[in-house]
């Protein structure tokens, strides 16, 4: 978080630099000053592991928005037929999230994706519980959460 | 060529949208609905915005369209999750095609409070007891 | 081509709006109809931002936010209120 807010701060620093204010120089002093953070990561150590992240969190981004259009496809495809694939049910999910912003993210990012709905949490914030829609499979339905869930941890961490 | 991207965003959302509002007419119960309504409500109204930012093509209404995806991806979720659990904890009724129910044994709907136990995932812990 | 295009968003936003509206009319329970105003609000920030582009007033999307955030609010509110009530069956 640190490292983003120093990331921030150079390109601002940049743009007042250079003196014109416009939404393309402000991108590039954002891209100039992530390899000057990038560089000097190895000496600060508030900053490190910084540069990793970046990437990690642009191929997650990906990732999700790849899988909220399949999901919503998905379900699209069973609205729009006039028989029901669909087997709802409620599941309790093992989470693997300990922090309260960790287990907040994942909920969140459950809930974003269609099919999934993320009820409530126990309050000893082990087990999620789940409203799926498409249960027909539950291990695989498991294993898609897992993967969800394994990698925000991944940029999280 | 700037024309047909929005003229693909624009329709994108909107058939989206259409659809969540087909979705939440015809599916048959509270959380089904919520499945086909805020989350392809959310993405229609998303790619509308990413349809009028291409089309205004200026720095303003990037912030503002920026402003309103990232406002709809923060709140949708948290919007759907207060509204389902309250649904789900005053009993509205589930679809008679449900399979299965992992919630409903472990609330105490007088305390609210919400036991982790798991009889289903863990067969062997109660069959030790007698 | 492009007025054909809004007309044809134009169209379906409507009748995306129909059909909530039907379900709000007619939902069984409270929460339904609490689904229905959420999905008729986020139709509602989608033809102000499909009628900002094709009137070119820039300012329209302001009002787009301040729906999204009200809309947010209401149905915070709503779930809170539900809730309260505890157990029932209507």
């Amino acid at each position: 978080m640190i490292g983003f807010f120093w990331n921030v701060v150079l390109a601002l620093l940049w743009v007042a630099l250079t003196g014109s204010f416009s939404g393309g120089n402000l991108v590039a002093g954002f891209v100039f000053s992530y390899f000057a953070v990038a560089v000097m990561q190895r000496h600060v150590p508030a900053l490190r592991g910084y540069s990793q992240r970046v990437p990690r969190f642009i191929r997650f981004a990906v990732f999700f928005i790849k899988e909220l259009f399949v999901a919503n496809v998905r379900v699209a495809y069973d609205v729009i037929t006039p028989v029901w694939y669909m087997k709802p049910g409620v599941i309790g999910y093992e989470l693997e999230a300990k922090t309260d912003i960790e287990i907040t993210l994942v909920a969140n990012l459950i809930s974003l994706t269609p099919g999934t709905l993320s009820l409530d949490v126990s309050d000893d914030r082990r087990v999620l519980y789940i409203h799926a829609m498409f249960m027909a499979d539950e291990a695989e339905l498991r294993e898609s959460l897992h993967e969800l869930e394994r990698r925000i941890l991944e940029v999280l961490r | 060529m700037i024309d047909l991207f929005i003229a693909v965003f624009l329709l994108s959302g909107a058939a989206f949208m259409f659809l969540a509002a087909l979705g939440i007419l015809r599916l048959p119960d509270l959380p089904t609905r919520m499945h086909s309504s805020t989350k392809a409500g959310a993405l229609g109204a998303m790619l509308i915005m990413v349809g009028v930012v291409i089309g205004f093509a200026e720095w303003l209404a990037f912030a503002r369209g920026a402003a309103i995806v990232l406002f709809i991806m923060l709140t949708t979720p948290i919007a759907a999750h207060a509204i389902g659990r309250a649904g789900y904890m005053v009993g509205v009724p589930l679809w008679d095609g449900t399979i299965k129910d992992e919630l409903r044994d472990n609330y105490d709907l007088q305390s609210h409070s919400l036991q982790s136990e798991r009889r289903e995932q863990e067969p062997g812990k109660d069959r030790e007891e007698p | 081509m492009n007025g054909f295009v809004f007309s044809l968003v134009y169209a379906m936003l409507a009748l995306a709006l129909f059909m909530a509206t039907i379900r709000l009319c007619k939902g069984p329970s409270l929460p339904d109809r609490v689904v229905a105003l959420e999905l008729i609000s986020s139709i509602v920030v989608g033809v102000i931002g499909v009628h900002a582009i094709d009137t070119g007033v820039l300012s329209l999307l302001d009002v787009a936010i301040v729906v999204a955030l009200i809309a947010f609010l209401a149905a915070i509110g709503f779930a809170r209120f539900i809730e309260r009530g505890g157990p029932r069956s209507d």
